[in-house]
């Protein structure tokens, strides 16, 4: 009897296999099929890749551009950020099958991205696109480029603030506005510290730099040069992390586990200030709601009175499939998305994702007070620091880059000279890039 | 006797502390799934169910589409764990039990194709499906991984365990090739069997790269694939995230309770084997 169960097991198996088989397959059609009704303009059914509320804000702009083009429109993958990484490099190294037309990749992803696979991706300077280009800021511009072509339509950006919690500053009778350098801050967090016992910043010592890259990029260098040549003993570097380490050692540094870490310390005020990209308005909102109205933003200190505040973390732009048969109606609606500042201002209010099309700044949102930051104009303060943000450069060997910076900034938290630690950190890094170090 | 008491006594709650850490973390993900997303950071922790699971769920609806999605991970499971349990325990019968040309070198082969890093298959193996037509399909799902080396191995470690006499006294009774195999080596494998069921059942379960890879759309996604969709780059509704987690976690533990019997009785067995 036990051997018929078996038997018919199996064979129950088998056959639903053969019927999934048939169902499944339906999604992987091309899309593209002859127009039908009124118009005679072929039917085009775009397929993009993006994550989280990068999805809506595609939605939204296929909705606005269909007014005008009913027979384009949209299917959107709502995939893991790191996710669509696996997905995207397995796709092009298998030659390029299951890709979608379009897909968001960070900035920092794109020059890798282009460097192993400078066929993948549509060159937009040949469809028209450097007679738009303008209307971006320079450091966007190129990000998204490659020996003076573009291969990515830029869109969001992460011009960084100091997020701060008015109601500790004022508990602690320190005057934000009064801030100007990173001097000045550091005596703030001393005196916030002593009053009411929250940290001057989050980070998680050993596994992240995000505070060492904002100061670099703020001083106006990277891990790389322009020419990609390491950069980890330029001096500013070193100032860079000089002074993150005056933070360490005044104890004014909360060490956090990872992302959640800090919207741990976020939610329970354990924190004074968080310095990061525009995006994290969004998680302050979606995670602090009780916090309403207590927070504020003021631009990064400079490093010396008068010197340059602004400075970018983060941030992703579009890019599109070479080898799609529908490259064209994805160039006219990615266009459409990036240079409509309608569209960005959508993507602003209803998915909190800051655009860097210039001319959306003149939209009324972004002159708009903001009630959960107590009637603060902060779009307009993040609108007007992004011409000035300096260029930071990536490189293919970003990820490898940032991992020797982590542990050089570990050495430094553990009481190593910055400049030592660097140093060393550039050796390593040249072993495992061959690429030439920039001395001093 | 009363010695006896006090180390049952220190082992009792030995074990309740064991017990208690183990399963924190399913208790605290089940709350954090009935409890806004933000709450998970409070201090001090909220440690009691609050009364915002069901809009989670619905909102992980909205978001991921769970019932498709938990009811593709249960068909791809099932369907898994039956075929490749079926596959897995003839061929180990077969590396037990027959002698043919090449036998040892073929298993030696299939051993050592365990240590290839699972990366490295993924580019050929995608390429392959393409190339098929299998692309977010559920066969691409299941098929690839159904003559899995472990769970050969395992059963083939068990069945050299059976005496060779009793097959033969079960030929001599005149019980045919088939009859071998399915009354007297499966009967004497049993618990085998249910270790490698599970051992199978949570491979497939939690497995995310591979069907990350192979499907394409919403509509094709699994568990774990979807739960990780959750995750952009700065808003992450943790309340969704833990009701996923939660419901997910279940099928997993009602699989191993369903089983546990034969499991941990071959546990035992395998330990007093003489």
């Amino acid at each position: 009897m036990s051997k018929w169960m078996k038997l018919s097991t199996v064979m129950l198996g088998i056959s639903l296999i053969a019927t999934a088989c048939g169902g499944a397959n339906n999604n992987n059609q091309p899309a593209a099929t002859p127009g039908t009704g009124d118009n005679n303009v072929e039917k085009v059914e775009l397929t993009a890749w993006a994550w989280n509320v990068n999805v809506g804000a595609l939605n939204e702009a296929m909705t606005m551009y269909q007014k005008d083009h009913p027979n384009v429109s949209i299917k959107v993958e709502d995939i893991g950020r790191l996710d669509v990484y696996d997905k995207l490099s397995t796709g092009l190294a298998a030659g390029g099958s299951g890709l979608p037309d379009i897909v968001l990749v960070e900035d920092d992803r794109i020059q890798g991205y282009l460097e192993a696979f400078p066929k993948g991706f549509q060159n937009l300077s040949d469809k028209g696109f450097d007679a738009k280009a303008d209307q971006f800021p320079a450091f966007k511009k190129e990000l998204t480029s490659k020996d003076g072509k573009f291969y990515a339509f830029p869109f969001d950006a992460g011009p960084t603030g100091m997020f701060y919690r008015k109601d500790i500053f004022e508990k602690a009778g320190v005057d934000a506005t009064k801030i100007e350098t990173w001097d000045d801050f550091l005596a703030a967090g001393q005196t916030i510290k002593s009053k009411t016992g929250a940290y001057a910043l989050p980070a998680d010592k050993f596994k992240d730099d995000a505070n060492f890259r904002m100061m670099m990029n703020e001083l106006g260098v990277y891990y790389f040069d322009k020419d990609g040549n390491i950069d980890f003993n330029n001096p500013k570097v070193v100032q860079a992390m000089a002074t993150l380490k005056k933070f360490g050692d005044a104890d004014l540094v909360k060490d956090v586990n990872g992302w959640d870490g800090i919207v741990s310390a976020t939610v329970d005020g354990s924190v004074a200030t968080i310095p990061f990209g525009a995006w994290y308005y969004g998680t302050i909102i979606d995670q602090a709601k009780d916090t309403k109205g207590k927070w504020g933003v003021f631009l990064l200190p400079a490093f010396e009175k008068g010197g340059n505040r602004a400075a970018n973390l983060g941030g992703s732009s579009w890019m599109l499939n070479a080898d799609s048969e529908r490259v064209d109606a994805a160039y006219g609606f990615m266009e459409y998305f990036s240079t409509t500042s309608a569209v960005q201002a959508v993507a602003m209010e209803k998915f909190g994702l800051f655009p860097s099309l210039q001319s959306t700044y003149s939209e009324p949102a972004f002159q708009a007070d903001n009630e959960f930051f107590g009637g603060q104009k902060i779009w307009k303060l993040f609108g007007d620091e992004m011409a000035n943000i300096p260029t930071p450069y990536y490189t293919k060997d970003y990820a490898m880059a940032m991992d020797e910076a982590v542990k050089a900034q570990a050495h430094v938290f553990m009481d190593k000279d910055p400049a030592k630690a660097l140093k060393e950190a550039a050796e390593r890094l040249a072993d495992r890039t061959k690429r030439a170090v920039n001395n001093g | 006797m009363k010695t006896n008491r006090i180390t049952s006594l220190f082992l009792f709650v030995g074990l309740l502390i064991g017990a208690i850490v183990s399963l924190f973390p399913f208790y605290w993900a089940a709350i954090a799934s009935t409890n806004e997303s933000g709450k998970v950071f409070s201090k001090p922790p909220v440690l009691l169910p609050g009364g915002k699971f069901i809009e989670n769920l619905s909102n992980l609806n909205d978001t991921i589409g769970i019932w498709r999605v938990m009811g593709n991970s249960l068909f791809v499971v099932i369907v898994y764990t039956a075929l490749s349990l079926t596959i897995c325990t003839m061929a180990g019968y077969a590396f037990a039990k027959f002698r043919f040309k090449g036998r040892n070198v073929l298993f030696a082969v299939f051993l050592l194709s365990m240590m290839v890093p699972y990366h490295a298959l993924v580019i050929p193996l995608f390429k392959m499906m393409a190339a098929w037509g299998w692309l977010n399909t559920y066969q691409a799902l299941i098929v690839p991984n159904l003559a899995y080396p472990f769970a050969i191995f395992l059963m083939r470690q068990n069945m050299l365990a059976v005496p060779d006499a009793m097959m033969e006294a079960g030929r001599i009774d005149g019980v045919s090739e088939a009859g071998l195999f399915t009354r007297i080596i499966l009967p004497s494998v049993k618990p085998a069997l249910a270790a490698t069921a599970i051992f199978l059942f949570m491979f497939q379960w939690n497995s995310f790269l591979w069907p990350l890879i192979a499907a394409q759309t919403k509509e094709m996604y699994t568990l774990p694939v979807a739960l990780s969709s959750l995750f952009g780059l700065s808003r992450i509704d943790y309340g969704q995230v833990m009701a996923g987690v939660t419901l997910a976690t279940g099928p997993i533990i009602l699989f191993f309770l369903l089983l546990q019997k034969h499991f941990i009785s071959g546990m035992l067995g395998s330990s007093v084997k003489e």
